[in-house]
């Protein structure tokens, strides 16, 4: 059975802004999933849906055999500009992916249980910042402020790991490292993850298997073999043309 | 154990000898701040018995504001309503039924600044108009009071003449254009929008400082000049923000004209202190209590509404004709409008 089940899926906004046309596609168990497509193809969209924080117009998806109607605490995500909160260190940052499980005054008092504490250390040394547990977020750069994102979201436990374009704001030596970490965290805990991303070379990098989106319809599922430059000018240019056209620019 | 686990054991023995610490510290600062609280009270001779001895009275005073008498709703309740000397809950509802069965006394006790009603447009045009005669100057002073646009220390010219406006309370500044003005509406107006001056204007000094210099440089970089810098490198980046805090000022401004009408300066807030200090007909001025509850929460929610409405991703490429139609969107009043696109 599919770890993720993606079904018809549908999102219009206001009355003829269509983002998503018809999508379908299925996720098995621990792959590692990676959505290509250009600015406003409807990856965000599509990662919104996963996520329960936007409805679709039409169709369902399924994670780990129930339908999401809103936001599950199963489904971690890591975003595009981390929403680390500055003021916390990354230790009570990594912590926050503990708050579904802790009441209100645990939370604020940081007095979690003994296990999500572990949980959160053994988060950041996954992503190779366990000795900057104690330092505050606001003064980490841009590439270790998403490693904290990513330690929040695996302190979730969760089933699905949505990411969404995380590595859009970093240079490329940062980028690689982040989804280098991020791709050693799914593979240790077999955790299937679908990720949005915009460089190819990452992509084929470090994805199992791939969707381009273009327009709000899927117009390529494959793996690495399948991925090849003609492919990657159908995701990404309306037509022939176009790539060529942007090819001689 | 492996060493990855005698790592984190390590990391979480330090973190919580830490925390222990911190917690430590955070216990004695809250206990040094409930004495220094403590002492303050003291020294200005609060005394809980005191309060307790006084408190049955006091509830007792309150059942002589019951039921509020809206009497002086308009002018046709005023002139029609017959209220006798036992209160009763009629006295209540019965002006306001009498005055809807006859609209046109709303329009007649606001031309005459009569009634409740006409007080409270006293009141929140002081607000409103206080805020707008006070915007342009806050606009001036905020903008050149931002070190990025006035070096240091010549921006201290405008932040200084800001922070001494705020200085002065509206309630004293309203004093000071008694020879101008004397006490009244006008005076209430100058002083709202003297206060909004140095209140807004700060806020938008603030916001400048905090705006990112990427669009500055980009602006920058095609040979704009230094004002043309200012207005589309850095105005643009706080359009929105600004009309927000204005609109919040607006709300601030309402509360203060009822402040200043308490004072003797007109509307709603003298109103009140009439029917509690001048005549002692404390069911009256409950009903304007009432009516300064409903004039606030009318202003706050139009404000926040209008607010809410300001962010970005409500209104992109919309045209002035498609906001015009928006404002007919009820579930964007409402906050149920849908979420953002990709």
């Amino acid at each position: 059975m599919p770890a993720v089940s993606v079904e018809n899926l549908t999102k219009v906004y206001g009355e003829d802004t269509v983002a998503l046309d018809d999508v379908s596609f299925e996720v098995e168990d621990g792959e590692f999933l990676v959505v290509l497509g250009p600015s406003g193809a409807g990856k965000s969209t599509l990662l919104r849906i996963l996520n329960g924080l936007t409805t679709p117009t039409e169709g369902r998806v399924e994670v780990g055999d129930e339908e999401i109607t809103g936001r599950r605490s199963d489904i971690a995500m890591v975003f595009q500009l981390h929403y680390v909160i500055e003021s916390l260190s990354a230790y009570r940052n990594a912590l926050t992916g503990a708050l579904s499980r802790a009441s209100l005054l645990e939370s604020l008092l940081t007095w979690y249980d003994e296990p999500d504490k572990r949980m959160a250390l053994r988060a950041l040394d996954t992503v190779g910042l366990l000795e900057a547990a104690e330092q505050r977020t606001g003064s980490m750069s841009g590439g270790q402020k998403q490693r904290v994102g990513i330690a929040r979201a695996l302190v979730q436990d969760p089933n699905l790991l949505l990411a969404d374009e995380p590595v859009a704001s970093l240079d490329p030596k940062a980028a690689n490292q982040v989804m280098g970490y991020m791709r050693s965290a799914a593979k240790e805990r077999d955790l299937t993850t679908i990720a949005s991303l915009h460089q190819v070379n990452i992509a084929r990098e470090f994805g199992d298997r791939f969707i381009g989106i273009r327009d709000g319809e899927v117009v390529f599922d494959g793996d690495h073999d399948d991925l090849t430059m003609d492919a990657v000018d159908e995701i990404y240019y309306e037509s022939e043309e176009d790539a060529e056209g942007v090819l001689e620019a | 154990m492996s060493t990855e686990e005698s790592h984190v054991d390590r990391m979480l023995e330090r973190i919580e000898h830490h925390q222990r610490v911190r917690r430590i510290l955070i216990a004695v600062g809250l206990l040094v701040l409930a004495l220094v609280t403590a002492a303050g009270m003291t020294f200005i001779g609060f005394r809980l018995a005191n309060l307790v001895r006084e408190f049955p009275g006091f509830i007792e005073s309150i059942w002589d504001f019951m039921p509020p008498n809206f009497v002086d709703f308009t002018l046709y309740s005023k002139e029609h309503y017959q209220y006798g000397q036992v209160a009763k809950l009629e006295d209540f509802y019965q002006p306001i039924l009498m005055s809807f069965s006859n609209p046109s006394t709303f329009w007649t006790s606001i031309v005459e600044q009569e009634g409740l009603i006409g007080l409270s447009v006293i009141t929140i045009a002081i607000g409103f108009c206080g805020t707008v005669l006070g915007f342009p100057l806050a606009l001036i002073f905020g903008v050149l009071g931002s070190e990025r646009v006035t070096p240091f220390p010549f921006n201290f010219l405008f932040r200084g003449a800001m922070s001494t406006i705020r200085a002065i309370p509206a309630l004293v500044w309203v004093l000071v254009y008694i020879p101008l003005t004397g006490l009244g509406p006008v005076g209430a107006l100058m002083a709202v929008a003297t206060d909004t001056v140095g209140n807004l204007g700060r806020l938008f000094t603030d916001e400048l400082e905090e705006i990112d210099d990427g669009p500055i440089e980009a602006v920058g970089s095609t040979g704009a000049s230094g004002s043309q810098r200012v207005f589309f490198g850095m105005l643009s980046q706080v359009f929105t923000s600004f009309i927000a805090w204005t609109l919040y000022i607006l709300e601030i401004n309402v509360r203060i004209a009822v402040s200043l009408g308490v004072v003797g300066a007109g509307g709603i807030g003298q109103y009140i202190n009439n029917r509690f200090f001048g005549f002692l007909e404390f069911s009256r001025g409950m009903a304007g209590i009432l009516m300064v509850i409903v004039i606030v929460l009318s202003v706050e929610m139009v404000s926040s509404r209008l607010r809410a409405r300001l962010r970005p991703s409500e209104h992109e490429q919309m045209t002035f004709f498609d906001h015009l139609k928006d404002l007919l969107t009820t579930s964007k009043w409402l906050g149920t409008g849908s979420g953002k696109r990709d």
